[in-house]
């Protein structure tokens, strides 16, 4: 029995053998084969738009670029920062895809210092960027008078999205138009044993948390001393102090099952009715949509505690790794191109739930969240970067660390100011 | 070719030593269950009963997470977001297991996980043969050959295995670049074959520590080499090892997602990434019901590896090769 | 072969160093040659790319001035000793039960089994779910009339590591329940019927005799628990991604975090040459060890 095994196994780990080699050469015959097929200037785009709704967003750009004369290769990896993990080793690897995703941010401030980025400035001047896209985010895109990224879309990151019966039934006649009805509303909801915010307890959440209570009660000049300018003193003034109150004291109004909660389980309670409030980007309004409900009728949409709130605008944009050749040049500038077409702008956000960079689309065709936040963003006082527009990922992700400890665990307020300001200094 | 020892007959038998014997192995002819004198009962006694329930609960306990996996991918999302993971779908659909297959968006194409299946395919195979050969060859020169500076390797090799794999991200990436061989196949494989190379290698040597050393010796005095002895002498009876060896390394080759994303390079991104895809997006919908079916038919290929050797990979590590 | 006919004296004392030719290739170049390019970057200031600009131990005061990576020092050395207990405990008492003439024991076998294979990327979702307070194993339990039954560690800062105890076990608790069956099934059954004869309860048997005798098979799998448990990160990630506020920090958590998100190798480097250092003072005395008993 032992003789049969041993020719059973050797013939079996020759079969093994042939396999892998066979796969092996298959797999560099593949790679071989899809590098020489080319159809116009071909472009491979590394992105994280995974989800239903981002897909069809993002299918509208490969369409139009398509249609003009090019081959679009996509590369999606869900997670964003593992889909610019994925960018960064593979430009150290020399295998730069043709352009990548990026929120507008410093996460690219680095790829530029090493000069590792093409610049896109003659689309720039040719579409007047310096006055259409609002101030942040030309902060982030414009780096020494050069253009490095073509912006895709403009979110907001502090909306408030309130159920219509959970209002109706907690009996708050009109929306909050101040820190303090906000609160009230709250006390409303809870007196009405519904849950009055719905949060999920992730780091990233509850930055957005603090980010409406330093931008709507602490002001535009607080929120850009403390995060752009870093002023220790602004970070231990009174004023701070208060926000930091005001962002802890929104933890009493959360269910006791938030830590962990993804933000679209979340959501999904105030789509029920069960929770009142949830303060979250303007990416929730796939939720609803998906949901069947409407803007206005089942949901509402509150940009702001004030006329005058500030609107913290992120967004995504679209980097090009350094390269000379022709090929890829002239694929990067027509993506570049594609991004900032008026009709691709309004066929992409109109699906992702963001707004167009550019103004000159058709509001008609945007949902009325959607208009509110247009224009918003027209009016050149309102936008404010969010965190991550000023703040390094490093500092960015300190900061997150001693606001969700805060949150999250009996910390005095002084010691948050202290935590904030040493996290800030690095 | 000398058949195998047999285990010594204890010095007094009847009496149970009071140190453990030493015991020689390889022991092929193992019975899958042991021997022992057999009476008929009747009626079950309480210490069959007891065994029978602490097992039935633990099972239990393992099975509850698979429980809610099938229950939720059998279920359409409103229901799921009522809450209630625990009960049985209301409104059954099959639909997430047609969409993690075929129609889930993993970006701008939306065609599920079946893309990946082949990639991962052709990731696992080299990389669990090659490995496997390593191990089998650096445990067999450990074991018996021992020449110098070898102890010191593996030694070098098992602190490696404590390394998180992310560290060497970075230092493989530029190596890699400077082979010109970085996001490719074979980049991928000789990642996995890196990292694979201290359990596979710790497998083998400590199987081989078991195999008596007459044995060798006699092979030896035959007029063997290094090579023909190891391939016509120890790799053959290597069988139960390799079984193990193989379960392992498929097990982790076919369930990494962080290697595979950054050195297998576009064309060759693994299963694990469309999966990761499909589950975890940032800012768009979650749809729970097909992330669940998605994981079950990215484990299938590993728990039919287990289900069908199972037998072998128990009887493998009987054979000393986790002897420390 | 040919090459041993035209060097008969040359190939076979080289062949045993050319075969340890790849391993010799890859402890040195690939691990020992990353150890040292980590701990260089660990003395750099880098950020996004690895850079050459020496700040010295900067890095290194930053990390211990840090309290996230503290906790997850202290949470590591935390979860390391109650997951191996853990592991080790139910694992040999799984093998001990399933080695007693079991009828079906390849089923129980393969459910104790089969989490080993399942990705922790959608099953840390499902003991999240599990876990949660409200729905999940909470709520059932007082659906079915414990009123007062509180299942809510998952978010509570001091006991939410235990979390992430109980779903690491569960995967791999039937691993080790595999290896020590196997290690169980090399006993000599003739202890069995010496024992049986001479009247001695069964469990004084597996406790005095065969215990020691699995001592080499336990040792084995303390080295490969171990290293699951320097290398936690799947488990955090799925479940608790570090939370509730960084209650559930782990090193390599905090490593790749510092990698990649927040773009600063420099300080990753650190930490990943923090990590090492207690790795490579257990495993010193335990090759130390090793070394003699080969000798002797």
């Amino acid at each position: 029995m032992l003789g049969a095994g041993r020719t059973a196994l050797r013939t079996w780990l020759c079969s093994l053998c042939a396999c892998a080699c066979a796969a092996l050469g298959a797999g560099a015959q593949a790679a071989q084969a899809a590098t020489t097929a080319q159809a116009g200037p071909r472009a491979e785009v590394i992105h994280w738009w995974t989800s239903g709704g981002e897909s069809a967003a993002v299918k509208q750009v490969a369409r139009a670029y398509r249609g003009a004369g090019g081959a679009w290769i996509d590369t999606a990896i869900a997670g964003g920062d593992q889909s610019r993990a994925v960018t960064i080793n593979r430009i150290i690897g020399g295998k730069p895809p043709t352009a990548a995703q990026f929120n507008t941010s410093k996460q690219f401030l680095d790829i530029i210092e090493e000069d590792l980025l093409n610049d896109v400035d003659d689309i720039a001047r040719r579409d007047g960027w310096d006055r259409m896209l609002p101030q942040p985010i030309i902060d982030v895109i414009k780096v020494k008078g050069h253009w490095y990224a073509a912006p895709m879309n403009i979110h907001m990151q502090t909306w408030l999205w309130y159920s219509k019966a959970a209002f109706a039934r907690a009996g708050i006649a009109r929306e909050p138009r101040s820190v303090d009805e906000l609160f009230i509303a709250l006390d409303k909801l809870r007196a009405a044993g519904l849950v009055p915010l719905a949060h999920g307890g992730q780091a990233w959440q509850e930055s957005i948390l603090f980010s409406l209570m330093l931008s709507n009660l602490g002001g535009r000049d607080l929120y850009l001393r403390v995060i752009r300018d870093r002023e220790p003193a602004a970070i231990r003034s009174a004023a701070f102090r208060r926000v930091l109150l005001a962002y802890k004291r929104l933890r009493g109004y959360v269910d006791p099952a938030a830590p962990g909660r993804n933000w679209n389980d979340a959501t999904a309670m105030v789509i029920q009715g069960r929770a009142g409030i949830q303060v979250m980007g303007d990416w929730a309004k796939g939720e609803f949509t998906a949901a069947g409900q409407m803007p206005e009728r089942d949901y509402g949409c509150l940009p702001g505690l004030s006329p005058t709130s500030p609107y913290l605008v992120q967004g995504d944009v679209f980097v090009f790794p350094k390269t000379d050749d022709p090929a890829a040049l002239g694929a990067q500038k027509l993506v570049a191109r594609v991004v900032a077409d008026p009709g691709v702008q309004l066929a992409f956000n109109r699906l992702k739930g963001s707004i167009p960079v550019r103004p000159d689309v058709d509001l008609g065709q945007l949902d009325a969240c959607a208009r509110k936040g247009m224009a918003i963003v027209r009016d050149r006082a309102r936008p404010l970067g969010v965190m991550e527009i000023y703040l390094t990922p490093d500092r960015n992700g300190a900061l997150q660390d001693v606001l969700t400890a805060y949150w999250n665990t009996a910390m005095p307020v002084e010691r948050a100011q202290d935590g904030i300001a040493s996290a800030l200094r690095y | 070719m000398t058949p195998p020892i047999r285990q010594p007959a204890l010095e007094r038998p009847g009496v149970p030593p009071s140190l453990p014997p030493s015991l020689p192995h390889p022991l092929p002819a193992l019975p899958s269950q042991p021997v022992r004198t057999r009476t008929r009962r009747r009626r079950p006694t309480p210490a069959r009963i007891g065994i029978y329930a602490f097992l039935a609960t633990a099972a239990l306990f393992f099975l509850l997470p698979l429980y809610v996996m099938i229950v939720t991918s059998f279920k359409p999302m409103i229901e799921i977001r009522q809450g209630g993971i625990l009960a049985l779908p209301q409104a059954f659909t099959l639909e997430p297991w047609r969409q993690a297959w075929s129609g889930v968006c993993t970006g701008a194409a939306c065609e599920g996980i079946r893309g990946g299946f082949w990639n991962s395919v052709r990731i696992t195979v080299p990389s669990t043969v090659l490995a496997i050969l390593a191990g089998a060859v650096n445990g067999y020169a450990l074991s018996f050959w021992r020449p110098r500076g070898a102890g010191l390797l593996f030694g070098i090799l098992l602190a490696g295995a404590f390394v998180p794999v992310q560290v060497m991200i970075y230092p493989l990436v530029r190596v890699m670049a400077l082979a010109g061989i970085f996001g490719s196949l074979p980049a991928i494989v000789l990642v996995h074959l890196i990292f694979g190379m201290p359990v596979m290698t710790l497998l083998f040597r400590n199987y081989y520590a078991g195999v008596p050393h007459e044995l060798f010796q006699a092979a030896r005095i035959d007029g063997g080499g290094f090579w023909r002895i190891f391939l016509q002498v120890m790799l053959p009876m290597s069988l139960p090892v390799i079984v193990v060896a193989a379960i392992m390394q498929v097990t982790g080759v076919w369930n990494d997602y962080i290697l595979g994303l950054v050195f297998a390079g576009r064309d060759n991104l693994p299963m694990t990434v469309e999966l990761n895809n499909v589950i975890n997006t940032t800012t768009g919908t979650r749809l729970y019901n097909v992330n669940m079916a998605a994981t079950i038919l990215t484990a299938l290929l590993p728990l039919a590896l287990y289900f069908f050797s199972g037998r072998w990979f128990v009887r493998g590590i009987a054979a000393g090769a986790v002897k420390g | 072969m040919k090459t041993a006919r035209i060097f008969p004296r040359i190939v076979p004392r080289l062949s045993p160093h050319l075969a340890l030719l790849p391993m010799a290739l890859t402890a040195l170049v690939a691990y020992l040659g990353a150890a040292l390019w980590t701990l260089r970057i660990s003395l750099t200031g880098s950020r996004t790319f690895p850079s050459g600009q020496f700040i010295g131990l900067a890095q290194y005061q930053r990390l211990f001035d840090n309290e996230r990576w503290m906790l997850s020092l202290h949470n590591l050395a935390l979860y390391g000793v109650l997951f191996v207990a853990a592991c080790l405990v139910i694992g040999f008492l799984l093998a001990v039960f399933i080695d007693q003439r079991v009828r079906g024991e390849g089923l129980f076998r393969t459910v104790f089994l089969y989490p080993y294979a399942m990705s922790f990327v959608a099953t840390g979702l499902v003991w999240q779910w599990l876990l949660s307070p409200g729905d999940g194993i909470d709520g059932a339990v007082r659906a079915l009339g414990f009123a007062g039954f509180r299942l809510d560690w998952i978010v509570r800062q001091d006991l939410v590591m235990y979390t992430v105890v109980v779903a690491t076990v569960w995967q791999a608790a039937g691993l080790v329940m595999a290896l020590m069956l196997a290690g169980l099934r090399g006993v000599d059954p003739d202890i069995w019927k010496a024992a049986r004869l001479d009247g001695i309860p069964a469990w004084r048997v597996y406790t005095r005799i065969v215990l020691p005798m699995l001592w080499p098979t336990v040792a084995t799998v303390l080295l490969l628990l171990s290293t699951a448990v320097v290398k936690l990160y799947d488990a955090v990630v799925a479940m608790t991604q570090g939370g509730p506020g960084t209650a559930s920090e782990v090193p390599t958590k905090f490593i790749m975090d510092h990698l990649f998100l927040r773009s600063n190798v420099g300080l990753a480097s650190a930490g990943a040459v923090v990590l090492l250092v207690p790795v490579l003072a257990l495993l010193a005395p335990y090759a130390y060890a090793r070394t003699r008993k080969e000798a002797a």
